[in-house]
């Protein structure tokens, strides 16, 4: 199925945003808020894995059910996780479409990665494990 | 010991009636902050040292090294980065930026990722705005237009909007009406005397469907404009004129999305339409505690806000090609210095593949995502916790900042000095 996936603050992601490799800043942003009936849809239950793809990879998160938004949307805190498959053309304006990337969304029985394994992935090097 | 009037260095709104019990090099309890302020300015997990890639590991060095290794990175480079610089004080700026022009480097700060497209907005209309002491004052209207200053901004409605007493309103809180704008019925949508639901990407439109209505010209509205109704967008227009004092803060919601400056420069021209009833104005809900000291300090030294290219060794300024986003993207610069901000973790993955090819210092007191990409870090002193500097306000008030208790950390100035006049020793070799 897919989504239109918008990013952006949430307080609990702005309390750890200081403690980036803190398991609190990696369940924030890699928690999906969807419509209850889309997750009704996919079969999802609070919590449960999902495979969220993009434009440019995918990434797994963890869909919650929040009232916040509509049916198709769904809302990701900013974060690494998000930003792993958001692409990053500009239009010239030196802005990637944080907010309007269409996903396709499906359960998965992967896990979440930490956000240390996000960046070894990419090439990085984890320093306080 | 308690310190009052402490100034939180966390989001734009940069309160200044902060108090904080502080005991020996520790913060250990805070007032009157919001959640965000408080858990930064109690804040743990610093890093004690500088810290140096060294193959599958990290092995400590001194500061002397450090700066050393920073000051040959940038004059080595070709095309060096010089990257974040909202989460430190104006004076570390006014240094990056002479860095920045000695290597003929690329300057740009964060607001290219979060408020760049409203300057490009205020660049071609201008920006009618105000200090939010006006707005606390004299507002009986307050729009929020793509943002959510509960969880963005958490006292913004209790210290200038919603629940703040105003010297020209006799009961502001019953006399002062708020409309939130979103296509997320978030927290402060919920307690809006109107919330203004729109389809996604359908802001634009909304924007001149209430210039056209502030026109008198209704007849032309469809019966609804991305999502809202005729009678609503009727409904906000009148509240609109009717005030006596409007003001817009728009957020992300606006920047982000499809149209990204034009929206803005649709909203500034919607408050140009509503000045001819009334008075309004309009201003940015800024996100870190000094991106609009990054702006101000970018501007008055190079005449440009952001994404500052000092490669023709003068300051030349064209955002999509000189931001850092693009840069990365395009994988074209080979070294990166970034200061008090954290772009592995905000920024699109396709930059962080490049990252991890380039050699990376970062300035930051904790370790964060960008680490992982980093050959050097460098922890320094937290601005307004152990470092004192002048920061500007979201509404373009500076505001020097405090410090609150003292540590052995250099501040970002301090470290930034050093690496300065060690690259301007070298170059006048």
């Amino acid at each position: 199925m897919t989504y239109l996936m918008i990013t952006g603050r949430t307080v609990n992601q702005g309390v750890t945003v200081e403690n980036k490799t803190s398991p609190e800043y990696a369940e924030e942003t890699s928690t999906c808020h969807m419509h209850e009936f889309d997750m009704l849809e996919l079969g999802l239950d609070d919590r449960d894995a999902i495979l969220v793809t993009g434009p440019c990879g995918a990434v797994v998160m963890r869909a919650v059910a929040s009232r916040e938004v509509e049916m198709g949307t769904v809302f990701v805190p900013y974060g690494p996780y998000a930003n792993h498959i958001i692409d990053a053309g500009t239009h010239s304006t030196g802005m990637p479409d944080f907010k309007s990337h269409e996903v396709e969304i499906e359960p998965t029985d992967d896990e979440p990665k930490t956000v240390h394994k996000l960046m070894e992935d990419l090439g990085g090097l984890a320093y306080d494990r | 010991m308690i310190v009052k009037d402490v100034v939180c260095p966390f989001c734009g709104c940069l309160c200044d009636d902060i108090e904080v019990e502080v005991e020996g090099d520790r913060v250990v309890s805070v007032c009157n902050a919001c959640e965000l302020g408080t858990t930064k300015l109690m804040g743990e997990k610093r890093m004690k040292g500088p810290i140096l890639r060294d193959g599958d590991g990290w092995r400590e060095i001194t500061y002397d090294e450090a700066i050393r290794y920073a000051a040959d990175m940038l004059l080595s480079a070709e095309r060096p980065l010089l990257y974040g610089w909202s989460g430190t004080h104006g004076e570390a700026q006014c240094v990056g930026v002479h860095m920045a022009e000695l290597v003929r480097g690329v300057i740009d700060n964060t607001s290219s990722v979060c408020h760049g497209p409203s300057i490009l907005a205020i660049q071609e209309v201008g920006h009618p705005g105000c200090t939010l002491g006006v707005v606390k004052n004299r507002a009986d209207l307050v729009i929020y237009w793509g943002s959510n200053p509960i969880d963005a901004h958490p006292r913004h409605l209790s210290r200038y909007t919603y629940y703040a007493d105003g010297f020209f309103l006799e009961n502001a809180f019953r006399d002062r009406k708020v409309i939130v704008v979103d296509i997320r019925k978030t927290e402060t949508a919920n307690i809006a005397d109107e919330f203004v639901q729109i389809k996604p990407g359908g802001d634009y439109a909304v924007l001149s469907a209430l210039r056209a209505l502030v026109r008198g010209k209704g007849e032309t509205i469809p019966r609804t404009v991305s999502g809202v109704t005729r009678e609503q967008l009727i409904r906000v227009a009148d509240l609109c004129k009717g005030a006596k004092f409007g003001a817009v803060y728009f957020g992300l919601g606006l920047t982000m999305t499809p149209g990204k400056y034009k929206n803005i420069r649709n909203a500034i021209e919607l408050v140009s339409e509503l000045s001819r009833h009334t008075k309004f104005t309009i201003s940015a809900m800024r996100g870190h505690y000094n991106v609009y000291g990054s702006n101000e300090v970018n501007t008055w030294m190079t005449g440009y806000p952001f994404g500052i290219d000092y490669s023709r060794g003068i300051a030349f300024y064209n955002p999509g090609e000189t931001t850092a986003v693009d840069i990365l993207a395009r994988k074209e610069c080979d070294a990166a210095l970034i200061v008090g901000s954290d772009p592995a973790a905000h920024f699109p993955r396709r930059c962080l593949d490049h990252l991890a090819d380039i050699p990376v210092v970062q300035l930051d007191p904790y370790p964060n995502a960008t680490t992982a990409f980093c050959n050097v870090q460098i922890p320094v002193a937290v601005t307004g916790i152990d470092a004192e500097g002048t920061a500007y306000r979201m509404d373009g008030v500076p505001i020097r900042t405090r410090k609150v208790l003292s540590t052995d950390y250099p501040s970002d100035e301090e470290i930034l000095s050093r690496m300065y006049a060690l690259m301007q020793e070298e170059r006048e070799r």
